[in-house]
């Protein structure tokens, strides 16, 4: 399994406007990344994931939370028990 | 500063469903869906904290210009200016990805 989400990773890092991505589970515990996105930021990409679920009644609707700047964004989503954080540059 | 110089950009954003004003003291003007949302605020306030917890390697302070949350109906855009936070929900316009 570790194997497949690795070449998740590696596919999803050869998207040029990509230069970072994260995997963590529901704890914030950091199961992979790539690029700019660490360990260190295992647990706020975690926690604002369990925050945003917050925002909606639905408790099937997932949604996705967007850090934008100017250089850049950063996406948050959970897909079942894993989070998923992908930094992205501005074109 | 008056409630009406808080909202006045705010009401004309299109697709706009409602918006909060919100300080560390509470809320401080509402309307529309988030009229008097106490909830809501609560939980963008939390996040807004959370976010600025975000560092990446050689990124401006604070770490985010805005943050956006989409749900399968609507989006909140929260901006953070002058010690306040403003939260708008939007109608949310996106369609699925054509597959070709």
């Amino acid at each position: 399994m570790e194997a497949t989400l690795e070449q998740h990773l590696d596919e999803t890092m050869k998207h040029p406007s990509i230069v970072g991505v994260l995997v963590t589970d529901q704890q914030g515990h950091n199961l992979g990344c790539r690029g700019s996105l660490s360990d260190e930021h295992g647990g706020v990409v975690s926690v604002l994931a369990k925050q945003a679920a917050g925002l909606s009644k639905d408790p099937t609707d997932s949604p996705t939370v967007c850090l934008e700047s100017d250089t850049g964004n950063v996406l948050v989503r959970t897909h079942g028990s894993i989070t998923v954080a992908v930094h992205k540059m501005a074109c | 500063m008056t409630t009406a110089a808080l909202t006045q950009g705010l009401e004309r954003i299109p697709d706009q469903l409602g918006y909060l004003v919100i300080s560390e003291e509470g809320v401080l003007a509402s309307a529309g869906e988030l009229e008097n949302d106490e909830h809501t605020a609560g939980v963008i306030m939390q996040m807004v904290r959370t976010a600025c917890r975000f560092r990446l390697q050689g990124a401006a302070e604070p770490p985010f210009k805005r943050i956006s949350v989409m749900l399968e109906d609507f989006v909140y855009t929260v901006t953070v200016s002058g010690q306040k936070v403003f939260v708008v929900k939007r109608q949310n316009n996106q369609h699925a990805p054509v597959t070709v």
